[in-house]
């Protein structure tokens, strides 16, 4: 069954990860390539993906006229997707035990960053057309 | 250049079986010629549908490494429904696919017009990440 596990931040953490020395940063995405290179070893990798900066997010509506109608502008509060894993794993747990290595993966001064990893399984009927 | 166009809801608004079987089935109906339409046009990468909030977790890693799980989320919060990674010519170009994919109908035909989050799709870490 396949999971997608959401890596999201608010801004405040967004501003803090720009604030990580180069090593950290380095150290980091060692890390997370790692993880990739043992679940495409173990079959389970499908995708990842990282997202460019919130700045650049926009939410879209349809008008009447079907023309697009943008706006930037969003809460402080609101969380950002920054990246995503799609996996293909036998169990829910363990989707749940990926997310644990992807939040414990090191942030400044190699301190586990333990960010929330949020773990939602693909529609059942996506399931079934991608097999 | 790629795009991906995410629907979120709120947990309250996860309504949709409560619509009638017709209205459902031109929902549906309209999101499968959407697809149909972008995978002609060559700009569909994938489109995926998620299984509803009630099912979502959130995992931290504990110390020794086990993952904790936790299913607790503030009434507020936005969950992902489903998404597109289309690849496209201009920002422009992804802007009117959202505006479609906001369109689509709801009860009684009615367009939803749903806001849909459009972020550009990095092409890779950054060299200086590698």
């Amino acid at each position: 069954m396949k999971y997608i596990l959401l890596m999201s931040g608010a801004k405040a953490g967004v501003d803090s990860y720009h604030a990580w020395s180069q090593k950290d940063i380095e150290t980091h995405m060692a890390v997370l390539r790692s993880i990739t290179n043992d679940l495409s070893g173990s079959g389970e990798f499908v995708a990842t993906q990282g997202l460019a900066e919130p700045a650049e997010a926009k939410v879209v509506r349809g008008e009447k006229n079907g023309m697009p109608v943008t706006d930037g502008i969003f809460p402080e509060s609101k969380e950002f997707l920054l990246g995503y894993w799609i996996v293909d794993v036998a169990t829910p747990e363990r989707a749940y035990a990926i997310a644990g290595r992807i939040s414990a993966a090191p942030g400044p001064g190699g301190a586990p960053t333990n960010m929330p990893i949020e773990v939602r399984r693909f529609a059942a009927y996506e399931q079934s057309k991608s097999q | 250049m790629k795009y991906i166009l995410m629907m979120n809801t709120m947990r309250a608004g996860q309504g949709v079986p409560q619509w009638d079987q017709k209205d459902l089935q031109a929902h549906i109906a309209f999101m499968i010629g959407l697809n149909k339409g972008l995978r002609q046009s060559g700009e569909l990468v994938s489109a995926e549908g998620l299984s509803f909030p009630d099912q979502a977790k959130l995992v931290r890693a504990g110390t020794d490494g086990v993952p904790i799980t936790d299913g607790v989320f503030p009434e507020s919060k936005e969950f992902l429904a489903g998404y597109w990674i289309v690849d496209v010519d201009s920002p422009e170009r992804a802007y009117a696919i959202a505006a479609k994919v906001s369109a689509a109908p709801g009860p009684g035909g009615t367009p939803l017009n749903m806001p849909i989050e459009v972020r550009p799709i990095m092409s890779g870490p950054p060299p200086e990440m590698l």
